[in-house]
């Protein structure tokens, strides 16, 4: 049954043949010389009108009857046990329909950040439930807290964990023996330990040897994913079933907590609709505590809770990109080939260990790499999955050190000594087109030579997304002419809803808007979450194989009625075409009438795995040019030239859209946003979008993204994600380009005037002993 | 009794004092209130007590009257969003710095979210359903469209509202005079870019 065929797959002027073998019933990958009329084009979004009139609704906009207002109480100490809470005046205040208590429902007695939820209310009005709140009694035990890792990580700091846990453990390599949430145990540790200690020796030899090497400390902030749309849902149970309007990036997944038997709700049946979401960004896969607040508040009332959180919620507990203190030493010979890298990185996920990881040790060729990496437990809010998680704050550190290494060798250029060291078979092309856009080798006033300053830095990304097993499509075409595509998974702002609708009209043969498509409800085929940058690896594929099914169907339907061969016939632009391209006189909706049945209707899995393809990963290359007033040490990024790369394109202008976000959340990284801990209080003082500083338009750079399309015949569309790789080389292409401006590096994002101006005042004079060994700076 | 409008008393129970920075507003809008919602004490240097229940609020919002019996604490935003169905406009930072609540007031943007709607009796209110209908876009409606400057959406009804205020004010602005007209909105996902292009593309055709 499976084919083998041959299949041209690159880019540019890099093809190669490929032979693949067709699993599953799969079909060819569309191929360099064919004439695609809808895939490739530059289309406005699907779901464009709804949003542009405020029509569209959010879960947040939803309204069912009789709908009620849920509320969260938090804790406001960052680290206390919660010894008792009294509800008895709350539950009599007017309004109140439903309460319940986080120990009680979630078994867990312990606050270990401010923010942390302690019980929850139903009212009538959100005023009844906020006035219901005050009222409730919450003895606490309050103890001793770490808000920093810099504290939690001192000798006899206060314990965040409760147990045994420490606040330090080690994530990478993994502790043996260690049990979720624990220590490791030091016996079955001790293997671990002593590959470490040979991997150290092996990679400090290396290091001794090489002509040079180069060191740096790097810290990088916590940013919040600030969602517009916060987390939460609308919850309403009807006959038994639960309906949850949610707030979502995993519509499948909200719905497996809700029902599955180990969460709290246990819904035999639970549908979730997400058929807009307003932000993700990683931070929404998981149902949360609100959701389950919300399920578990609904029920109790009997009517519909709306259960969204507030912006304090939002920004203390629905999830942050973790912080990370990277040191790194690097060793390079003078022919500019890496020979090893020495890395020890700290970062908080907020009270457990894991997850805080930074990926600093990929991308190039970096010869022998020894990293241990340590978790640090703080009293803050949980890390979450953000936009390529660990990977901005591993590239801000790397990236540094790469350009660091490039000018210790007697200033050979960053970008030849990136390519020294890069065997990308995409990303080897990208450098030259960042390059020329940046205006690399333009004459500039840089160095700290003047009051104004400018200067360009380079950076790369790295990503892994041609999606897997894990999606269906239905395609229905009806007698009428309509059709309708269908898949359950959601549309978080990437485009996913448009993408999904174009490559079913390329295979139907019809204009995509003769396309509707349904998204967003878990009564439909099972779709993947909007993760990993592989929503569309993974879902289109599946799209193309139930339209070019359904396709079939018709055909063979026309074939039957007039006496055709079905091989013969196929429908282009709305037509039905023999294969010679000759019209049968047929158009698509006089097909579809030919039909005795009401609809054809195909529902088709993705098949499981990928094919080898060209690349397994998606490469990129940012090059950034900003501006310094050293007299105010205020940074203006002029200009990002993003080049990005996502397998075939379907549609260049969403694309393009999702490169210049990440962009822009990139700049904002390297510049303003931070979240910040009172010391004293151990709350986090900027709870809000006023000082909680996200790039405006006023601060926003030109960015000028150019996309390289690529045939990697990884599956039948050979589409990969682009969420998150170009928020990957951002802040390191930025604070390449501070250093190359005022003539010396800043080693902490973000990049503010007070850093910049103490970076000039230390600025000391080159040493040229420097020169042969060691750091530049 | 607590006499300064600035701190409002702790608790549910909210008084209106027409009274201080409030009086300008209340003065033209009182005509326009509801018979019970207007002062009964009669003397005109008294305060109005309103609330903390229901009240009978009427605006004019997209050319239609609106009623709704709303507690004089709704802001315009819940006003227009609860009690009107109206949810183009969003919550997102509940006090004025992200412009997602962005409505016009008499041709001027409001952050609807930090003003009430009993400010806003006699005004005339437009929100992002008034301005374009899926049916009958709006010039710069379609532009958003065209150019793509929109992700998620939800800072969009903003935007809109926004640059629709801007063009009124400014039909060709240069891209500098965009930015700072939108520099009160925040877009999460990172659409500024599109955005400007869209108002660039309106401006160059004349349209609003």
């Amino acid at each position: 049954m499976a084919e083998e065929i041959t299949i041209k797959v690159g880019f540019g002027d890099h093809f190669r043949d490929l032979t693949v073998r067709l699993q599953d019933g799969d079909i060819a990958p569309w191929q360099p010389d064919q004439q695609l009329d809808v895939v490739g084009k530059r289309l406005p979004r699907l779901d464009a009108v709804a949003k542009v009139t405020g029509t569209a609704k959010y879960a947040q906009d939803q309204n069912p009857a009789g709908m009620i207002h849920g509320r969260i109480l938090r804790s406001p100490h960052p680290n206390a046990d919660i010894r008792s809470v009294d509800l008895s005046t709350a539950k009599a205040m007017p309004g109140v329909r439903a309460t319940l208590t986080v120990p009680e429902v979630f078994e867990d007695s312990s606050a270990r950040f401010a923010g942390a939820e302690i019980a929850a209310i139903a009212a009538d009005t959100e005023q009844q439930a906020d006035a219901a709140m005050r009222a409730i009694q919450v003895e606490y035990e309050i103890k001793d807290f770490c808000v920093t890792i810099d504290t939690s990580m001192q000798d006899g700091a206060p314990q965040v964990g409760r147990g045994d846990q420490k606040n330090v453990q080690r994530v990478s390599p993994r502790s043996r023996g260690r049990r979720r949430g624990g220590n490791a145990n030091p016996g079955a540790d001790q293997q671990v330990l002593d590959r470490m200690a040979a991997r150290e020796k092996e990679v400090s030899a290396l290091l001794a040897a090489s002509d040079v090497v180069v060191e740096g400390t790097f810290r990088t902030q916590v940013q919040t994913h600030a969602p517009f749309e916060t987390h939460g849902a609308v919850c309403s149970w009807e006959d038994g079933q639960l309906v949850c309007w949610a707030s979502t990036q995993a519509t499948f997944g909200f719905r497996g907590e809700l029902t599955s038997n180990w969460g709290q709700v246990k819904a035999s049946e639970c549908r979730v609709l997400s058929e807009y979401v307003g932000g993700g960004f990683g931070s929404k896969f998981s149902a949360g505590r609100e959701g389950v607040i919300g399920a578990l508040l609904a029920k109790q009332a009997g009517v519909p809770v709306k259960m969204m959180l507030d912006r304090s919620g939002e920004q203390t507990s629905a999830g942050n990109r973790p912080d990370a203190l990277q040191k790194m030493r690097m060793g390079v010979n003078k022919d500019g080939v890496i020979q090893a890298l020495q890395i020890r990185s700290w970062g908080t996920p907020g009270s457990g260990t894991g997850g805080a990881g930074a990926h600093n040790d990929g991308i190039y060729k970096l010869g022998e790499v020894d990293k241990v990496e340590y978790g640090v437990r703080t009293n803050c809010g949980g890390a979450r999955a953000h936009r390529a998680p660990g990977w901005p704050q591993g590239s801000f550190a790397l990236e540094q050190m790469m350009d660091m290494a490039a000018h210790s060798l007697d200033g050979i250029d960053p970008i030849e000594f990136r390519k020294k060291n890069d065997d990308h078979p995409i990303r080897v092309a990208e450098y030259d087109i960042a390059k020329e856009r940046i205006g690399w080798n333009k004459a500039r006033v840089r160095g700290g030579a003047s009051n104004i300053c400018t200067g360009v830095g380079i950076a790369s990304n790295l990503w892994f997304s041609a999606g897997g097993g894990g999606a269906s499509a239905l395609v229905r075409i009806a007698k009428d002419g309509s059709v309708e595509i269908r898949n359950g998974a959601q549309d978080i702002g990437t485009g996913t809803r448009t993408v999904m609708g174009m490559v079913a009209a390329e295979e139907l043969g019809i204009p995509l808007d003769m396309v509707s498509t349904r998204i967003g409800d878990t009564n439909d085929p099972q779709g993947p979450m909007s993760g990993g940058s592989t929503t569309i690896g993974t879902l289109t594929p599946a799209a193309r194989l139930a339209a070019h099914y359904a396709k079939k169907e018709l055909l063979a339907v026309v074939a039957d009625r007039k006496g055709w061969d079905p091989t013969d016939l196929d429908i282009r632009k709305a037509r039905v075409i023999r294969n010679d391209g000759s019209d049968t006189g047929l158009s698509f909706h006089d097909a579809c009438q030919l039909m005795d049945d009401d609809a054809i209707e195909v529902l088709k899995a993705r098949p499981r795995r990928n094919y080898a393809g060209f690349s397994d990963t998606n490469a990129g290359v940012q090059a950034a040019e900003v501006e310094v007033d050293m007299e105010t040490g205020v940074v203006r990024v002029k200009k990002v030239v993003a080049v990005a790369d996502a397998g075939k394109l379907i549609n260049p202008m969403t694309a393009e859209s999702q490169v210049r976000g990440g962009v822009i959340q990139g700049v904002s990284y390297a510049l303003t946003e931070r979240r910040i801990m009172d010391r004293h209080k151990g709350r986090m003082l900027n709870d809000d979008l006023e000082n909680y500083k996200i790039l405006g338009s006023l601060d926003c750079p030109e960015i000028d993204v150019v996309l390289v399309d690529v045939y990697n015949g990884k599956s039948n569309t050979q589409v990969m994600g682009l969420g998150e790789p170009p928020i990957v080389a951002t802040a390191a292409a930025v604070a390449n380009a501070v250093a190359d401006a005022i003539g010396t590096r800043l080693f902490e994002i973000p990049i503010t005037p007070k850093k910049v101006l103490e970076a000039i005042a230390s600025k000391k004079a080159p040493d040229p002993a420097d020169k042969k060994k060691g750091a530049r700076l | 009794m607590d006499k300064k409008p600035e701190e409002p008393p702790e608790g549910v129970s909210r008084r209106l004092f027409l009274k201080g920075a409030g009086v300008a507003a209340a003065a033209v809008s009182v005509a326009q209130l509801p018979s019970d919602v207007q002062a009964t004490s009669g003397a005109e240097d008294e305060p109005t007590i309103l609330g903390p229940g229901p009240v009978p609020i009427q605006l004019r919002i997209n050319g239609v009257d609106g009623q709704a019996e709303a507690a004089p604490s709704t802001t315009l935003l819940d006003f227009l969003r609860d009690h009107q169905g109206l949810t183009g406009a969003k919550r997102v930072c509940d006090r004025g710095s992200c412009g997602a609540c962005t409505v016009l007031l008499d041709g001027r943007t409001v952050d609807s979210c930090s003003m009430l709607a009993i400010d806003a009796v006699g005004s005339e209110i437009t929100t992002v359903e008034g301005i374009g209908t899926p049916e009958n876009l709006s010039d710069l409606q379609q532009a958003f469209i065209e150019k793509d400057a929109l992700q998620c959406g939800f800072c969009t009804p903003g935007m809109v509202v926004s640059c629709t205020a801007l063009l009124k004010e400014n039909p060709t602005p240069d891209r500098e005079q965009i930015r700072r007209g939108i520099s009160g909105n925040i877009c999460r996902c990172g659409t500024y870019q599109n955005i400007i292009e869209a108002v660039e593309h309106v401006s160059r055709k004349g349209g609003k």
